[in-house]
């Protein structure tokens, strides 16, 4: 070894090269420093392992305390006193007709708002505006847009409370910006070639986008969508802003009628001092966790199936 | 259904103008460069302009239209029977309307059900008036449009021009929605701030609504104890349990985890996002909270409450986990690599690299992160209705039953109250200073994301 | 051959089911700078990366062969990476230095392996570190400022000082002049021929220039394979390989 000593650490008799690593200190110190490399990972894993088992036990009192009472008379019933009697569908169908009306406004909305904005926006001052206010209204508490609609299509509309109009229309102000978003980032994501390929056969910049850029993007706006929808089915505190609380003995017939919706009906049971309501409460959880599990699982097949990677 | 009536109507009248505008602007396409638009841009414009003309007609009347009923039905000799007030004579009106609506509802108020007769027949006039005015202004504008119709009408251009202000109209909800939040909450926090003032309410150390009246007001509505139950709840133990688990978890799957195990533990995690916050409650309620009932008992409290701020914050924190996970995710990944490979080089060991360079880089997109998180957890509402208590208390034990913001909002707004009493109003204000401050919270840490992006790109 | 320092025999490296590197052998001597030349996706960084491990910290990637520091196998089990790349530092292709202060920056790795024990030491260390690396003028007053905050060219040298620091044995350098300016390459192409009487130092260069103002030794890659090693003179005058020929005269690159 010829080379000069350099630092401090190698100045005097400290031993040089490989020999430095040898000594029994060196060599209890790199131990030392693998324990802790190895009890740094057991950490991680344990915190993962933690969430989890907090999940699993979640599910297993759920199913515990529920799946006794999942039968056709519950599916089919509607809300009762007797929690022998009192069964899902009234709430399930409350929570279908709040949906379709959810859908129905934030879908189209949040899509044509999606491509304005990504697509033909001047960069002005309004529409940094409207960026910004669509990045917070995605952050909002959900209870905020309840006061909303209390205040608004209530108080001030008129509208019919305790009705999926009402609720669906809350849901679809605070599911809007959520399409918003990801239907941006599905738009940003196919490539200005397809762009300029369309543009130079002559077709027009509406044409463009929606016989071209529309159709590709589509996968992730639907993944985005049903994600949204299905934070929206799972939605209860803006509902109770605007009275879903109703005691539905029969389902709702239309969109104004009187209704309540799944999550509101497993808030209302699990108040119940009656204990029979235990298992409906846990019943009506799985109904309610079974619709969301195959939402999810719908848009992480769309996902799948149809995202393309460029 | 006179709306779906009437809508499906106006739309088969589009329909019908969609087809009949294609076939005429096809007789006039007779080979290349012959017609300015193909033919299926003519029907579109035919289209819209019955369809769009008809809604807004449709619209109009709609608003006008209770007026013009109220007008026909005070003018009827039956009227003359309604007493002089106006309060009684606006609720006697109401009745006679919900039975014209359903034959079958049962009147409170004999006149009601005389007066049911002539407002049926006012909406059946005005209605018929109304799908006639409707169906004019279709034809007209179909009309009009259907005349246009010639080789060197720009239709495609005058169809782009329609769909570009569709376009801009959906992107202008977000503002108008924004704008209703702001307005309805400063609306009503207004009114309620008329009663009670706002130091009183943001300083004042006691809540307790149910006991309001009279001059002294300010008294019942100290806020203070909400803001602290909602801090200790949401930004303290909910931050305890999620910001360690969230964090080591997003360290676990970005730097330790195979692909295979992160392809199968990530989506798992995320599940823990994806159950409704009534789902959470539930269990607070229902299994959470007796727990650390009886360890509080176990530990020689007197009479512990079953209702926690504990049980409410640990089953919050468990919620927010994969939010913190993913955050903390983003901002490790926005890390560039050349960063860890220095110090990979120099000898370090992984959990060395990690903890002394990746995650000092990565702090501010975590803070950011966090800061999300308190934001929604501060604004978390199922959670702490079912689990955390109505009792107004100033106090730092976490085995104590505490309440929020959240809670008082919804505990003021559900139940039998006026609508303009000071105690619905507060439920306003208190929706204002939760409103504010996860704005603040957001556009902070928007800010915070967007900087610390930029340093690394 | 005695002043091997490093010796690869048989070496081919794996991304996934991709063969980057195809049986490599080559000996690289103390006292002086190795040259790693080729067109780009020739496997010249992905070789180099191999020597000090820093492929391990690629999920998919595989080495097999021999590696040899001073007759020892650094892919042998009783070889722990992290004592490897203490003794094998490396130079990045654009600086990396960490989000720290100056002092910071250098006193890392003195300070995870416990070089250092005593503040006056770490302070020694890092004295000699920035004055080894001609930046102890430029930065004495400045020590607490962030180490992004220096140009280009500093950055570089900083990162060759916290490399310096823990005192390796050999210095990889991954094109370390390829994001800086001539006048900042000039100055870092003094500093590796000062370093040489220190370090092995390795250097994978995109530049013939480069290779031919700094290197004593040269190694010409080509599609993974190492086509010609020998004197930097004679590999940029004689070569031995037609292909080399081709690369030095500009027919590809």
């Amino acid at each position: 070894m010829s080379n000069a000593s350099l630092s401090a650490a190698r100045d005097g008799n400290a031993p040089l090269g490989n020999a430095r690593w040898q000594t029994p200190e060196a060599l209890r110190r790199i131990s030392r420093r693998n324990a802790a490399e190895r009890r740094f990972k057991l950490i991680g894993l344990g915190a993962i392992v933690l969430s989890l088992a907090f999940l699993a036990l979640l599910l297993v009192i759920m199913l515990k305390n529920g799946l006794g009472g999942l039968d056709w008379s519950f599916l089919s019933g509607s809300d009762s006193t007797d929690p022998d009697i009192a069964g899902v569908w009234g709430a399930a169908k409350g929570s279908l007709l709040t949906m379709a009306v959810t859908l129905l406004l934030s879908f189209p909305m949040g899509v044509l708002a999606a491509i304005y904005l990504e697509e033909f926006a001047p960069r002005s001052r309004w529409i940094e505006w409207v960026e910004v206010s669509i990045n917070n209204l995605a952050a909002v508490p959900s209870i905020i847009f309840g006061l909303l609609g209390l205040a608004v299509f209530i108080n001030t509309l008129g509208m019919p409370r305790s009705s999926p109009l009402v609720g669906g229309l809350t849901l679809a102000l605070m599911t809007m910006p959520v399409i918003v978003i990801s239907g941006r980032n599905a738009i940003k994501a196919v490539p200005p070639s397809i762009r300029d390929a369309a543009l130079a056969i002559g077709a027009s910049k509406m044409q463009t986008v929606f016989h071209h850029v529309l159709p590709l993007a589509l996968p992730g706006i639907l993944t985005g969508t049903i994600i949204g929808m299905a934070r929206a089915l799972g939605e209860t505190a803006p509902l109770l802003m605007i009275g879903m609380r109703a005691f539905v003995v029969t389902p709702p017939g239309g969109i104004t009628d009187p209704s309540s919706v799944l999550p509101m009906q497993i808030f209302l049971w699990s108040d119940e001092i009656d204990t029979g309501f235990v298992q409906n409460t846990s019943a009506a959880i799985i109904v309610l966790l079974v619709f969301l599990l195959a939402m999810n699982g719908l848009a992480i097949y769309l996902r799948n199936k149809f995202e393309v990677r460029w | 259904m006179i709306l779906t009536g009437v809508l499906l109507a106006v739309l088969g009248l589009g329909l019908v103008g969609w087809f009949a505008a294609r076939g005429r602007a096809r007789l006039l396409h007779t080979g290349r460069g012959s017609i300015h638009s193909m033919p299926g841009y003519h029907a579109w414009h035919v289209a819209l302009w019955i369809v769009f003309p008809a809604l807004i007609a449709w619209g109009a009347w709609q608003a006008i239209m209770p007026g013009l009923v109220d007008g026909a039905v005070m003018a009827d000799p039956v009227a003359a029977q309604l007493p002089a007030d106006a309060m009684s004579r606006a609720a006697i009106l109401s009745e006679a309307k919900s039975i014209a609506d359903n034959p079958d509802a049962v009147a409170f108020n004999p006149l009601a059900n005389t007066l049911a007769g002539p407002v049926r027949d006012a909406h059946g006039r005005f209605g018929l008036i109304g799908a006639l005015l409707v169906a004019i202004v279709a034809v007209a504008g179909g009309g009009w449009a259907f005349t246009r119709i010639r080789a060197n009408f720009p239709a495609r251009t005058r169809v782009e021009r329609g769909v570009l202000g569709l376009l801009l109209v959906a992107s202008l909800m977000a503002i108008l929605t924004t704008f209703g939040i702001v307005a309805s909450l400063v609306f009503e926090a207004g009114m309620f701030f008329k009663d009670v003032s706002p130091i009183d309410f943001l300083t004042g150390l006691h809540w307790s609504p149910g006991s309001a009246r009279g001059d002294n007001l300010g008294d019942s509505f100290g806020a203070v104890p909400l803001f602290w139950g909602t801090i200790y709840i949401g930004a303290i133990i909910a931050m305890i349990v999620a910001i360690p688990l969230g964090l080591m978890s997003a360290i676990y799957l970005t730097q330790y985890a195979t692909p295979t195990i992160r392809k199968w533990l990530k989506p798992m995690l995320e599940i823990l996002a994806g159950i409704p916050t009534v789902v959470y409650g539930y269990f607070a309620a229902l299994t959470v909270a007796p727990i650390f009932r009886d360890f509080a008992a176990s530990l020689g409290m007197a009479n512990p409450s079953t209702e926690s701020a504990l049980a409410a914050g640990v089953v919050m924190g468990v919620m927010i986990i994969p939010f913190v996970s993913s955050m903390a995710d983003d901002a490790l990944a926005a890390v560039p690599r050349a960063m860890s490979d220095g110090s990979l080089a120099l000898g370090a060991t992984k959990s060395e690299t990690i903890k002394k360079v990746l995650l000092p880089a990565a702090l501010p997109g975590i803070v950011a992160g966090v800061m999300l998180a308190i934001s929604r957890a501060i604004g978390e509402t199922m959670i702490v209705v079912m689990a955390a208590g109505a009792a107004a208390n100033l106090s730092a034990n976490p085995f104590a039953s505490m309440t929020t913001v959240t809670y008082q909002i919804v505990q003021m707004l559900t139940g039998d109250q006026e609508f303009n009493s000071p105690k619905t109003l507060s439920a306003f204000a208190l929706g204002l200073v939760l409103f504010i401050v996860t704005l603040i919270l957001n556009i902070i840490a928007l800010r915070v994301v967007k900087r610390f992006r930029e340093a690394y790109e | 051959m005695t002043n091997s320092k490093l010796t690869a025999r048989n070496v081919d490296v794996f991304y996934g089911q991709k063969k980057a590197i195809n049986n490599v052998s080559i000996e690289i001597d103390n006292g002086i700078v190795t040259a790693f030349i080729g067109p780009s996706g020739c496997g010249k960084s992905t070789f180099l990366r191999s020597l000090n491990r820093m492929n391990d910290t690629i999920a998919d990637a595989r080495v097999t062969g021999e590696i040899l520091l001073d007759g020892e196998d650094i892919y042998a089990a009783a070889m722990d990476p992290v004592a490897l790349r203490a003794r094998v530092g490396m130079v990045f292709q654009k600086p990396n230095p960490f989000p720290k202060s100056i002092y910071e920056n250098i006193a890392y790795g003195p300070r995870i392996h416990g070089l250092a024990p005593a503040k006056a030491d770490l302070d020694g260390i890092i004295e000699s570190s920035l004055t080894k690396a001609g930046l102890w003028d430029e930065v004495k007053d400045r020590l607490n400022e962030p180490g992004t905050a220096l140009s280009g060219g500093q950055q570089q040298r900083l990162c060759i000082a916290r490399a310096i620091a823990v005192s390796p044995e050999v210095i990889l350098m991954d094109e370390p002049c390829s994001a800086l300016d001539p006048i900042a390459t000039a100055r870092i192409e003094e500093l590796i021929d000062e370093l040489k009487e220190s370090f092995a130092i390795v250097i994978v260069t995109h530049s013939m220039q480069q290779a031919a103002r700094v290197s004593q030794r040269t190694a010409f890659f080509h599609l993974g394979n190492l086509v010609e090693y020998g004197d930097t003179s004679q590999i940029f005058t004689t070569p031995r390989e037609e292909k080399t020929k081709d690369y030095i005269t500009g027919r590809y690159g």
